[in-house]
């Protein structure tokens, strides 16, 4: 890990308050609320429907460039709309260059990482609508895959690319902040040396209703902090940022905004929607944050609030902020943004950390709009009815989200704190636990390699659909009642994992252990499943208990708590790739040294929704998506345990191989596989798509054995983590020196070289 | 409306709605408390079902899906939601008779 500042060198927002900064933030400040009753979608039975809209006309210049609209040819969802217009203005002010004739030089440093929750859902409703009225349209099937999690990420890539390296990711409202977050582990390790951040969401039918059903939503303009505050209004928008190493600003002339100086992420394993009222792990985070940018609470000026309104969050959130801050609470302003620009879910970690960047940058402070009555549980040095001037040298940014996945940024003035410190050793990922679940059974570090190495050549192929596995028999029935059938698939993997992680052993801590799980579409099948419920009933019969479920990183949120797991808790998604992609994820934290242990992995869930729309896409040629058709979609989980070499040591684990490299590319970009020592002793596992092998023509590894997984363990998107788990036992077992497991998808590669532990 | 069949209906709705699988009916007393911390063994008077206020937005749902009866948000809840009983002579009151 190098040791380095690291600077905002541009910022771009688009919210209810304005199309840019330069309007957004002045409104901000001076207390303006971009609230009005929604008009985009027709709301009648909904309980609540005030919310923060972006005007069409704050993004208009998106249809006019062809972005948007029915004549567009793969239209950009709304979400994705907003993502391209706040990444413009991010990288225009940081003096990037946008318009694709410019971008002649070198442009393979830059790094792109989109967070988000609902994604084209919006978009995708109206689909589910034609479909729920046409069950046999295929023309919207095909629609629907153009709106994937990662659609905003691919959209931006084919305006502002190339970029060499993308990430999609979700972790609900903490999403937008750890974009950042990810965006600097990057800068550290220098794989980039420039990296687009933020967040993007639009207001869509399935969040209205379910925060409705959750009555969680103020149908009046909300109140943060009030002793009368009802709940929420949602609120839409996106919030970019381009973060670079000091020393690459200055090099290139660049100004700062602000300095990242500090974060942290963590997950509260409580409970799926409600914040845990002990405040315990927020304040740990507040206080980790600091101390990463070697900051105390002396040193902040302003904290932007999570501040959702809700009774729950706002009385949490004040004491997290009392524990964490000490004496010094009594001095520091705290506001929130969302009685402004509403809460902006996936976007809201996004924005809020640029206003606070901005706060720095300004010497301003912006108030909680609607706060009137202070609840006296909430007590803290509020900013009322407008902004005001102050000496802000250090904020911090909270966002918490469903699932408990809490995320603190640590914006300051250039220079605050000391000079980064640099990790004490150098951090090597070691694999010490793995399970899978696959149509051929559960398997682990002892028999995962069975399913590449011959054995199962006569055994038929593997059976498609649901896994007839008994997950209950795997789990503590008690406690799974919440689990849907992902989480519970998730839940049986990790569980495995982390108990092989700790035979034998000193246990794992489990408040400092993260989670990384990947996933192609999200949730789409229980999706549906609420959108048919609300077209059939309306809105007060959508069900409250399975909102929550649709999150991208609701697998996550379950599995965290089921097995108390606090340490950094997010989900990744890469369609084809998104096993490969977690696993990187996980790496990247234990490398980086977010956490010492983290449990990595995919889930697919069998789904008759996922299959036609993919059997339609085959049947297409426009789709651009590779899917390999040839075998039919099956069902599976992976999991690996990921752990900083010194802390297996340290614990007595006998790691089972060790990570020597893993590799991210896109099609912009060259990475150079470092050679098999042994070739005869090597192996390439290919997860699903054999594709993925024609990056090795010309290398060493093109003569390497290789070995496909989905013919013999079922093919779905996560495969990746599976085929991770059997090079694991491939190189535990001793049938391999070294196995490269290669995976591609969609523009995006990736390589992850596990060796046998204590040969290199 | 047969107070005795409602409240077997209603565990099984809520048996079903709040995914107690494998959990019969008949281990849940009609006075059993339905929220709050997990307590007690099945036949004991005090037992609770530990269920939270998630389950009762769901449960109000589908008492409003199944019984065409609106369960009010906030503090009247708590004590329509205090057991099956009570909440079987919330829905009874307010269904017509037959």
């Amino acid at each position: 890990m190098r040791s380095s500042r690291i600077w905002i060198t541009g910022v771009g927002l688009v919210t209810a308050l304005g199309p840019d900064v330069a309007t957004t933030w002045p409104r901000l400040v001076s207390g303006v609320r971009g609230l009005a009753p929604l008009t985009l979608f027709d709301t009648a039975g909904q309980r609540a429907s005030m919310v923060a809209s972006v005007a069409p006309a704050y993004f208009e210049d998106a249809s006019r460039e062809g972005l948007t609209g029915d004549g567009a040819a793969r239209a950009w969802s709304r979400t994705s709309a907003f993502a391209w217009k706040a990444v413009a203005e991010a990288m225009t002010h940081a003096g990037l260059p946008v318009a694709p004739v410019e971008r002649s030089g070198d442009r393979r440093r830059l790094g792109l990482v989109v967070a988000g929750t609902t994604g084209g859902m919006f978009e995708t409703e109206a689909l589910l609508g034609d479909l729920h009225a046409n069950p046999t349209s295929t023309a919207s099937l095909v629609k629907m895959m153009s709106q994937p999690l990662t659609a905003t990420g691919d959209r931006l890539v084919s305006r502002f690319g190339p970029f060499c390296r993308v990430r999609s990711l979700c972790s609900a409202c903490s999403s937008g902040a750890n974009a950042f977050v990810v965006g600097a582990l990057w800068l550290l390790s220098g794989e980039v040396d420039a990296v687009v951040v933020g967040g993007t969401d639009g207001l869509c039918r399935l969040t209205v209703s379910g925060f409705n059903a959750l009555t969680a939503t103020d149908p009046d303009m909300c109140r943060p902090f009030d002793a009368r505050r009802k709940g929420i209004n949602l609120g839409e928008g996106a919030g970019f940022a381009v973060l670079e190493r000091a020393s690459s600003a200055v090099a290139r002339g660049a100004s700062v905004v602000a300095e990242l100086s500090g974060w942290a992420i963590g997950a509260e394993a409580h409970h799926i929607t409600q914040p845990d009222p002990s405040a315990n792990v927020a304040a740990r985070l507040i206080a980790r944050s600091l101390r990463r940018g070697g900051l105390s609470p002396r040193d902040v000026d302003y904290v932007n609030a999570h501040g959702t309104g809700t009774a729950a969050n706002d009385s949490m959130e004040a004491a997290a902020l009392a524990t964490a801050l000490g004496q010094e609470i009594e001095r520091i302003p705290v506001s929130s943004s969302k009685g402004q620009v509403g809460h902006m879910l996936g976007a809201a970690g996004a924005v809020e950390a640029i206003f606070s960047a901005l706060a720095v940058k300004h010497q301003l402070v912006p108030p909680t709009m609607g706060l009137e009555e202070p609840d006296p549980a909430c007590k803290l040095v509020h900013v009322l009815r407008a902004g005001r001037p102050a000496r802000v040298r250090a904020v911090l940014s909270n966002s918490f989200g469903f699932g408990g996945m809490d995320t603190v940024l640590a914006l300051t003035e250039p220079e605050l704190g000391p000079p980064p410190a640099r990790a004490e050793h150098e951090r090597r990922v070691v694999v010490t636990g793995v399970a899978a679940l696959s149509s051929r059974g559960l398997a682990d570090a002892e028999d995962a390699a069975t399913w590449v190495d011959g054995s199962l050549s006569h055994a038929g192929a593997p059976a498609p659909g649901p896994l007839a596995f008994d997950l209950i028999s795997q789990l503590d029935p008690a406690r799974v009642r919440r689990l849907d059938r992902p989480a519970r698939l998730g839940a049986v993997v990790a569980s495995r994992a982390l108990a092989a992680a700790e035979t034998g052993t000193g246990p794992i801590d489990r408040a400092e252990a993260g989670i990384v799980l990947g996933t192609a579409f999200g949730n789409l099948e229980a999706s549906a499943a609420f959108m048919h419920r609300l077209f059939d009933k309306g809105p007060r019969l959508v069900s409250p208990a399975e909102f929550p479920n649709l999150v991208p990183s609701s697998p996550v949120g379950h599995v965290s708590i089921y097995l108390g797991l606090q340490g950094a808790a997010f989900a990744t998604a890469d369609l084809a790739t998104s096993g490969e992609c977690a696993v990187l994820q996980g790496m990247e934290l234990v490398a980086g040294g977010e956490v010492d242990v983290v449990v990595a992995g995919a889930i697919e869930e069998a789904s008759a929704l996922v299959e036609k729309v993919l059997a339609c896409l085959h049947g297409g040629a426009s789709s651009g998506v590779p899917m390999p058709r040839s075998r039919a979609r099956s069902e599976g989980a992976s999991a690996l345990v990921l752990e900083d070499e010194e802390h297996a040591r340290l614990r007595g684990a006998t790691p089972l191989a060790r990570i020597e490299r893993g590799y991210t590319w896109t099609d912009a970009t060259e990475v150079a596989l470092e050679a098999p020592r042994d070739p005869g002793r090597a192996r390439v596992v290919v997860g699903r798509d054999e594709r993925a092998a024609k990056k090795l023509i010309g290398t060493p590894w093109d003569a390497v054995r290789r070995t496909s997984l989905a013919p013999f363990a079922g093919d779905h998107e996560g495969l990746g983590g599976t085929a991770l788990v059997a090079a694991t036992s491939m190189v535990h077992r001793g049938l391999a020196d070294e196995v490269l497991v290669v995976g591609t998808s969609n523009g995006r590669g990736y390589a992850l070289l596990l060796v046998m532990y204590g040969l290199r | 409306m047969d107070l005795s069949l409602l409240k077997q209906d209603i565990k099984q709705l809520i048996i079903k709605e709040l995914n107690l699988e494998g959990r019969d009916p008949a281990s849940i007393p009609d006075d059993a408390q339905l929220f709050g911390a997990l307590t007690g063994v099945a036949d004991s008077p005090t037992v609770s079902l530990g269920l939270d206020s998630l389950d009762a937005l769901q449960l109000a749902m589908s008492i409003e899906e199944k019984f065409g009866v609106r369960v009010p948000d906030g503090s009247e809840a708590r004590s329509i939601f205090a057991s099956v009983a009570s909440l079987a002579s919330f829905v009874a009151e307010r269904t017509p008779a037959g």
